[in-house]
């Protein structure tokens, strides 16, 4: 539902977690394409939080965490909010949520969290939410603030990200454009560092320069305007089972589940997480560009200009048949506009978010943003994700970075291998101090690490669906 | 605990989005598994710092209410906490380091305890270092003045506090007195 823009956050609103306005602001290509630049079906900017959440402020370096009358919510510990009627069983108070499949279209099942609200309801990044006789006090987010499915979905026609990309090239070569490479001026303006798009504004990033807002960029991925129904209405059964599990170990055990606190992969869609990453160091020649970013700087994208992607195997790959972490991508230049492919991806998932399949491709626009005068603003990030696996349909995130610097000055940028100090202690993450001994299980990398945790130390009594039996051969 | 204000006024602050680039790294893991509505307070030896790069952690022995000696178990050894805050590289920033905090050090700290009862938690505020001891003191070696019994650094002269935080005291009044309990909107 559509609302009008209003600032309820009393910190400022000018921080991540209590953001309501966004940078919607979409490519400039110069021309009607068949596949990218095209507008948003809605801008985040004219949707509210859905809450429910304490919103966190920073200051002089420091967290500040909210109180509660600063809550962004509809009602809290153990109230149900006006006019709403809960159900007989949601999230917060099932025994087994497998078995209220139906339930879970309904928002009131998630007592209208939207997915950043659940993870939130104990405070992962801030206060807790969850009430004083957790978790069936858990708050309430607004039951009428939901950015809209049109605006995540993909606009363009195509069925898969190979098809997106020949067209997307066809369309280039047609126009003259294929292959032309950006001049050593503009690869010097892509080089350099690239803020986090919560730490510019729309103002900064804007290459019209009518939009004069102050407010951080943002977008819809980590999922702070959402109704949970409303993103699982872009997965298939087997996902939307998945993302429920998620949620429920977030906002009923307390029992969260992020790869990176053991050393776990980040996964390729942590690129479009939030606080995931942080500002981008961009190297860009002619015939590759690296990308190296994430909070933990762990992050390399490598774009592979103007090589093909075999495509004899299970998914079309650069290199051997072996899924990567954060696959393999070929791109093509159209001036200093850079066109990409990704596929061969490790699927993983994101928390608070949903998971994804080894069959998630990418079709990726870097546009630079200029001013009017013609001057290098940063890079327009349009992106469009392909998992017939995961997801119904292909979806699309929009961001855009502004550039800060080149590399002639400021930290520089350390590649960081993660050590871990946390470690699943009965199914909880746990810091663990040197010398301790502990039991533990290894974890099955390619099986849903995650899952087996869960399963195995807060499901009991659940029926889950039985999967394939591989062993059956009746 | 008398804990100096290093950012009275905080809470009214305007953030402006340059603020915000100066936010440590915060998504390693979920803070979920600290239970914000408690504070400790600790003053303890620092026994290792491990200069981690999602979150540095620091290792001490907490010290008795004496001040005489650290806490020790049934065996005899000294209990250990952890205290866990932003990256390595952001907590250099704020001048806390293993160089800053040598093994010896007595400091103290405050924290939001583990839900599960094991001793670690999540830094709340500045960290105060004791002072050093006057050479002649302390037999020629580096050593640490303890604060008086039942004090923290923060009542020491010479003191530092070192980090940028907010007083825990105030923030756990501000979280009960403006706590209701229960409505709707």
């Amino acid at each position: 539902m559509r609302q009008v823009l209003k600032n309820t956050a009393i910190f400022a609103a000018a921080t991540l977690l209590t953001s309501v306005a966004a940078g919607q602001q979409i490519a400039n290509t110069g021309f009607k394409s068949v596949g990218r630049g095209w507008p948003l079906a809605a801008d985040l900017r004219d949707y509210q939080l859905t809450g429910p959440t304490i919103p966190v402020g920073f200051a002089n370096g420091a967290v500040v965490r909210g109180s509660w009358d600063q809550f962004v919510g509809s009602a809290h510990h153990g109230a149900a909010p006006k006019g709403v009627e809960p159900l007989p069983v949601d999230l917060f108070t099932t025994k087994d949520f497998y078995k209220d499949r139906e339930l879970w279209k309904d928002p009131r099942y998630f007592r209208c969290n939207s997915p950043a609200g659940i993870e939130e309801a104990w405070g992962a990044n801030t206060t807790a939410t969850i009430g004083d006789n957790p978790p069936a006090s858990a708050a309430w987010g607004y039951c009428d603030r939901d950015y809209p499915r049109e605006g995540i979905v993909s606009p363009y026609p195509f069925k898969t990200a190979q098809e997106h990309y020949e067209a997307l090239l066809a369309e280039t070569t047609k126009r003259g454009g294929a292959h032309h490479r950006p001049t050593a001026e503009q690869l010097e303006d892509w080089t350099g560092r690239y803020a986090h798009p919560g730490n510019t504004t729309d103002a900064q990033a804007d290459w019209t320069g009518r939009n004069k807002s102050n407010s951080p960029q943002s977008y819809w991925y980590r999922g702070r305007h959402n109704q949970i129904p409303t993103i699982l209405s872009l997965l298939t059964p087997e996902y939307q089972q998945r993302m429920v599990q998620e949620a429920y170990h977030a906002g009923n055990t307390n029992a969260p589940q992020w790869p990176s606190q053991y050393c776990w992969p980040e996964g390729f869609m942590r690129r479009w997480h939030e606080f995931a990453v942080w500002e981008w160091h961009i190297i860009a020649a002619p015939s590759v560009v690296q990308i190296v970013t994430g909070v933990a700087r762990n992050f390399i994208t490598t774009i592979h200009v103007d090589r093909e992607m075999k495509t004899d195997g299970s998914v079309p790959r650069l290199g051997q048949d072996v899924p990567r972490w954060y696959g393999e991508t070929v791109g093509f230049w159209d001036g200093d506009t850079l066109i990409t492919w990704t596929s061969n991806i490790q699927g993983w998932k994101v928390h608070s978010a949903f998971e994804y399949s080894n069959k998630m491709q990418t079709i990726e626009i870097y546009t630079p943003n200029r001013d009017r005068s013609g001057r290098f603003l940063g890079l327009n990030h349009e992106a469009i994700f392909y998992d017939p696996e995961a997801l119904v349909e292909p979806i699309r995130i929009i961001r855009n970075y502004v550039k800060t610097s080149g590399f002639d000055q400021g930290d520089p940028y350390v590649f960081i291998d993660c050590v871990q100090t946390i470690f699943p202690i009965e199914g909880r993450s746990t810091p663990v101090s040197p010398g301790t001994v502990i039991e533990y299980e290894v974890p099955d990398i390619y099986g849903r690490p995650w899952a087996h945790i869960w399963e195995k130390y807060f499901e009991e009594g659940m029926e889950k669906p039985k999967g394939e039996d591989i062993f059956s051969f009746d | 605990m008398n804990m100096k204000r290093t950012a009275r006024g905080l809470v009214a602050a305007t953030l402006t989005a340059a603020a915000i680039a100066a936010v440590p790294a915060y998504a390693h893991h979920s803070f979920s598994i600290f239970d914000a509505s408690q504070t400790k307070t600790f003053t303890g030896v620092v026994t290792r710092v491990n200069p981690d790069a999602n979150h540095l952690q620091i290792f001490f022995a907490p010290m008795n209410a004496e001040r005489t000696n650290v806490e020790r178990g049934a065996d005899g050894k000294p209990i250990i906490w952890a205290v866990e805050m932003a990256g390595s590289a952001a907590s250099a920033q704020q001048g806390i380091s293993v160089s800053e905090f040598p093994a010896g050090t007595v400091f103290t700290v405050s924290l939001h305890p583990l839900r599960s009862g094991d001793p670690a938690g999540a830094r709340e505020g500045a960290l105060y270092k004791c002072p050093q001891k006057a050479p002649a003191q302390a037999g020629g070696r580096i050593q640490w003045q303890p604060p008086p019994a039942g004090k923290n650094c923060d009542a020491v002269q010479g003191s530092t506090a070192i980090g940028a935080g907010f007083d825990p005291a105030q923030q756990a009044q501000q979280s009960q007195t403006a706590r209701p309990a229960g409505g709707s909107n």
